[in-house]
Parts: C-alpha cells; sequence; structure tokens
C-alpha cells in the first residue's frame, strides 16, 4: 500500500480557485479589475457570504462524515444516511413553525432547535444500530434511513401546518445557498472552525478507537467521552449546516471516501484535509447548480446526490457481508 | 524462585444483574510467567481479564498490579502497565500494519509527534511477532495469522510489563499457532513480560505455559504449575471429557490424547 503525503500549497491553491470561480460565476457578469459599485455590492455582499458559507458547510458536512464514520467504524456512515440531518431540518422546522423569535424565527433559535433535533435523531440511531455491543452496518444504516424516513414526514407535516412560513420550512428540505447572506454566515465562520480544531486535537483517541472500544479503553482512553464528545461535534456540524443551507447529502460520504483512498484513515491528516476538501467540493457543486439550468438553479442537494448516491452504491456492493464487531 | 508479584487477584467476585459470575477468586502471578486461563466457554473467563485489565468494577475484591491497587492507576498510567490483545476485531479502513502497532504508543507519545523512540518500539515490536516484513502491507489484506501477528506487536507496542490475552491462537492454522506462542514465550523469557492469555488447547499449554487457571462457572477450580493443574481428572471434571495423558520421551511434558466421547453410542447403531 503506498499512500501520498497531503500536499498542503496544492490544497490552498484549490481553495482559492474554487473560490475564484464560486464568486466569478452568476447571473451578472464581473470582472474583477474593473468594478462597478453594483458589482462590488454583488461580489461583496451576495456571492462572498455564499461561497463562504458553501465553503463551511461543505467542510462541516464532510468532517461530520469522516466523524460519524470513525466513531461507528463504519466507512457507509454520513449525516443524511443516519437521519441526522433530518432530526436537524425537524428541529429547525419547529422553531419556525412554533414562532420562536417571531415574525422570523432568529438564526440562533433555528440552530440550537437544530442541535437539539439532530441529537436526538442520533440517540435514536445509536439506540436502534447496536446489537450486543456492536455496530453492525446495515442495522446502523437501515435505522438510519428509518429514523430520517419519519423524521422528514414530520417536517412535512409541520409544512401542512405551516400556511405563510411554508416557504422557509421548503428550505429545511431543498437546502442551497440562494439566500446566504452575512447573518448566516458568521454563525458558520466561527462555530465550524472550532468544531475542526477540536476533531483534530482529539484524533489520536478516534484512532485507537477504530481497533474497537475494549483496546482503546486498554490503551488508555475514556472511551465514553471520546464517543459523546465526537458524536457532540458530529451534530453540531449537521445542525450548523441543516440551519444555513437545509439538507445536503451524500458530500459526508463522497469526501472522506476519496481523501481515504488517497491518504489513509489516520484521522490526523483526514479530518484537515476533509475539511477542506468538503469545503472545495461544495463551493463547486454550488457554482454547478448556478450553471446546469441557468438563468434558473438547482437546489445544490440536488447535484450531491446525483454525484452522491452512485458512489453510495459502489461501496455498498463493496461491503463483505453483515458483520458485527 | 523468588519472584516479584505482577498481578494479585484478592477474593475477586462480579455480579451482573443479580447473577453471580466470578466468586471468590485468589491467585498471584509472577513477573515473567507465562500463564494459561482455561475454562469451559461462559465459566467467566472474559470477565476475569476485564476486571484485571480495570474495565469492570468487581463486586467485591480486589486487583494489585505490580503491588499497587487497581484504583490508583489513572486510565494512561495503567496504559502503561497491562495492555490487551482482544479476540480478532475487524478493521474496516485501510491502515498499513506499521501505522496499526503505531497506535499502541497512544499513552507514550505527544498528541501530532512520533519520536525515533516510539518509532524504534513499533519496529522493535513487529520484529517480535514476526510481522516486520508486513509493516508496509495493508492490515484489511492480511491472513488471519499474519493480523493477529500484527494485533500483539500493537499491545507489545505498549511497552507494558504484563500482556493479557483472549483467545490468540483461536481460527489459526498450526504454524500461526505455535509461532504466535513461542512469540509470546521469548518476551516472557527475555523481557520478563508477563503474559496471561486465554487457551482452550491443552496440548498447547503444556508445551508453552509455566501455570495454569482453571476457571468453573465463576470459580477457580485449580490454580499452578502446568504439570499439577493440568492433569486427565481436572479436565474430566472441567470440561466432561475423557482426555488420555501421554508423556513425551523427549521433553518430558505430558501431552493429551482426546476420546471419541460418542464412540460407543456410534457402536451400538
Amino acid at each position: 500500500m503506498k499512500l501520498k503525503k497531503p500536499n498542503w500549497s496544492l490544497i490552498s491553491i484549490a481553495v482559492f480557485l474554487s473560490f475564484v470561480l464560486g464568486l466569478s460565476v452568476g447571473p451578472v457578469p464581473i470582472s474583477f479589475f474593473e468594478m462597478s459599485s453594483t458589482d462590488r455590492v454583488i461580489l461583496f455582499n451576495l456571492r462572498l457570504p455564499r461561497s463562504l458559507s458553501a465553503f463551511f458547510v461543505g467542510g462541516g458536512l464532510a468532517l461530520a462524515g469522516a466523524i460519524f464514520q470513525g466513531l461507528f467504524r463504519n466507512p457507509l456512515a454520513d449525516s443524511y444516511l443516519l437521519g441526522v440531518s433530518s432530526g436537524a431540518s425537524l428541529g429547525a422546522a419547529s422553531a419556525v413553525v412554533l414562532g420562536l423569535a417571531s415574525p422570523v424565527a432568529s438564526f440562533a433559535a433555528i440552530s440550537f432547535f437544530a442541535f437539539l433535533g439532530s441529537l436526538m435523531a442520533l440517540g435514536v440511531v445509536f439506540y436502534l444500530g447496536q446489537r450486543n455491543g456492536g455496530f453492525s452496518i446495515f442495522r446502523l444504516l437501515l435505522s438510519g434511513l428509518g429514523v430520517g424516513l419519519f423524521l422528514s414526514s414530520l417536517v412535512a407535516i409541520l409544512m401542512l401546518m405551516a400556511g405563510e412560513e411554508l416557504k422557509s420550512l421548503i428550505f429545511f428540505f431543498l437546502g442551497g445557498f440562494a439566500s446566504s447572506s452575512w447573518d448566516t454566515t458568521w454563525a458558520s465562520l466561527g462555530l465550524v472552525p472550532l468544531a475542526v480544531i477540536i476533531a483534530c486535537y482529539f484524533a489520536p483517541e478516534l484512532n485507537v478507537l477504530l481497533l474497537g472500544e475494549e483496546t482503546a479503553r486498554s490503551s488508555g482512553i475514556r472511551t465514553d467521552r471520546i464517543q459523546l464528545l465526537y458524536a457532540t461535534l458530529a451534530a453540531l456540524l449537521t445542525s450548523i449546516s441543516v440551519s444555513v443551507a437545509g439538507l445536503i447529502g451524500f458530500v459526508g460520504l463522497i469526501v472522506p471516501h476519496m481523501i481515504r483512498l488517497i491518504f489513509g484513515a489516520d484521522h490526523r491528516t483526514l479530518f484537515p484535509l476533509t475539511f477542506f476538501s468538503g469545503g472545495v467540493f461544495l463551493v463547486l457543486c454550488d457554482t454547478a447548480a448556478r450553471i446546469i439550468i441557468a438563468p434558473a438553479e438547482l437546489p445544490v442537494g440536488i447535484v450531491t446526490s446525483l454525484l452522491g448516491v452512485p458512489i453510495f452504491l459502489y461501496l455498498i456492493g463493496k461491503e463483505p457481508g453483515d458483520y458485527t464487531f | 524462585m523468588n519472584r516479584r508479584i505482577a498481578i494479585q487477584a484478592q477474593e475477586l467476585s462480579f455480579n451482573y444483574e443479580n447473577e453471580r459470575i466470578l466468586t471468590n477468586i485468589s491467585f498471584s502471578i509472577g513477573a515473567g510467567e507465562l500463564v494459561a486461563l482455561i475454562g469451559p466457554n461462559g465459566s467467566g473467563k472474559t470477565t476475569l481479564l476485564r476486571i484485571l485489565l480495570g474495565h469492570l468494577r468487581p463486586s467485591a475484591g480486589e486487583v494489585l498490579l505490580d503491588n499497587r491497587r487497581m484504583q490508583v492507576y489513572a486510565p494512561k498510567q495503567r496504559a502503561k502497565t497491562i495492555s490487551y490483545v482482544s479476540q480478532q476485531i475487524g478493521v474496516n479502513f485501510p491502515l498499513t500494519a506499521f501505522e496499526l502497532v503505531s497506535l499502541g504508543r497512544f499513552p507514550h507519545a505527544s498528541r501530532f509527534r512520533f519520536s525515533t523512540a516510539d518509532t524504534s518500539s513499533v519496529t522493535k515490536a513487529l520484529d517480535a511477532t514476526g510481522a516486520l516484513h508486513l509493516s508496509k502491507r495493508n492490515f484489511t489484506t492480511l491472513s488471519g495469522g499474519e493480523q493477529q501477528k500484527v494485533l500483539i506487536a500493537r499491545a507489545l507496542a505498549q511497552s507494558a510489563r504484563i500482556l493479557l490475552l483472549d483467545e490468540p491462537t483461536v481460527h489459526l492454522d498450526l504454524y500461526h499457532q505455535l509461532q504466535i506462542l513461542s512469540a509470546l514465550k521469548r518476551q516472557c523469557v527475555e523481557q520478563q513480560t508477563t503474559v496471561l492469555t486465554v487457551l482452550h488447547d491443552v496440548n498447547l499449554i503444556s508445551l508453552f505455559a509455566d501455570k495454569a487457571l482453571l476457571l468453573g462457572s465463576g470459580q477457580l477450580r485449580a490454580c499452578g504449575a502446568v504439570a499439577e493443574v493440568i492433569t486427565e481428572r481436572n479436565i474430566k471434571e472441567l470440561f466432561g471429557v475423557d482426555m488420555k495423558a501421554v508423556e513425551d520421551p523427549e521433553t518430558g511434558l505430558r501431552f493429551f490424547i482426546p476420546r471419541d466421547p460418542f464412540r460407543s453410542t456410534i457402536e451400538q447403531t
């Protein structure tokens, strides 16, 4: 097995280029060299927060996926497939319907409820996916899909009850960055990097946990604390992403899978690489979503699903069988 | 021989949901000994290992590691004293054998820098189990025997003076069984590591172990030198099977030939 060493200057260039692309594509052509005042408004108040949001949501979702995969020792885990995103969208939708901070529910209240929703969904999936102290790959996935479908139905009921706020609820189903502004970008700018740093700091513990709880405990790790910490981090990243951009699936599946193929499974490199690549990936997907049926826009979740489902099916085909460990 | 005591169990009992799993177990193991733990399925072997590792708290009694009570050890400190090889585990991610063994350095290594001392411990551990040539291979592509060598190397890289193993030879072919046990034996003799391992094969116990602990329905049935406790009578009592003892003229060791317990019923029909 030959693994590449990450090349950080190449990664910075990729991040930079994705932003150049994300900032230059749109209905109004903008020249970076001769900017009018409207160009400046479009660039700094519309496209920049949009690209930054896409970057942090993509990075956050990819990292959440990598965390779930490490936590469940299962390369198929992802916020969307585990139903955690649906939990977050139910939380966010209830915040809107309950009229918290009415007339327009504030972003903080929405994120907080999304966080509670995602924790609840994760708790249920954790409980259902477990048997004899181990997580079976398919039991976990089926529990996640079941919980996700159930919670999405609840969101649908809320939508029918919502009346006037229907439009803002639909957002939590079919997400996107069309309405991104600085108000929603600040939150992800602050919280996501913090979560990334904490996740990277405890990466050695999660590495040992890949060998199972017994081995990790005998290596001097307080496994329950580490598991709780990472579950909370992944739920937090998922709920921020859902609050900013609604449901976006498969980013957490595709990106860590690719990174692992090239750079290996060590979480100390996997986590930072996954974060940056996830960010670049979603900025590119969001740009594609604006181009494909221009002048209209596709929800970015549709672009990620179109790319993600084939990879997901390929990974399922590769699974040797339903074993617990 | 006057050995330093590495593990001491004092009147250990363990209850789980009003059920008695272990009753009043006391024994001591000297430093550098290779001790086999043998008993029928469900006799409480794994529970006993978990208590000795400090993962389970006994309902009564106490464990001393290196003459210090289990409770005084912080988790990382405990990991530097006692390491563990669990029953075989599946790893779903692409880790090389070297990376996997490096994980054993967790209680010693700094968070983000792997020192040259760490690297040499890993290399030494891989060498000790005869797995050094596998260093760069992906763990998931190794055979069962090769994987087990790597997993034991991981525990050795933890540089603990005591090593516990749960059925390290299960699912392995004869060659790998012998290779793994002789690597453990060498570790005991050369490094003064204390090894306690669950083993089901009485002949392997005769060949490699210094002492044996016999566990039956949660009680210690016998504990002592292999020649004294692995006997026809004890095997019959513990497992309900007849085995005939034969002495190997070359080594003077006692080996056991099983008798088919169903033979009489087959002959009748």
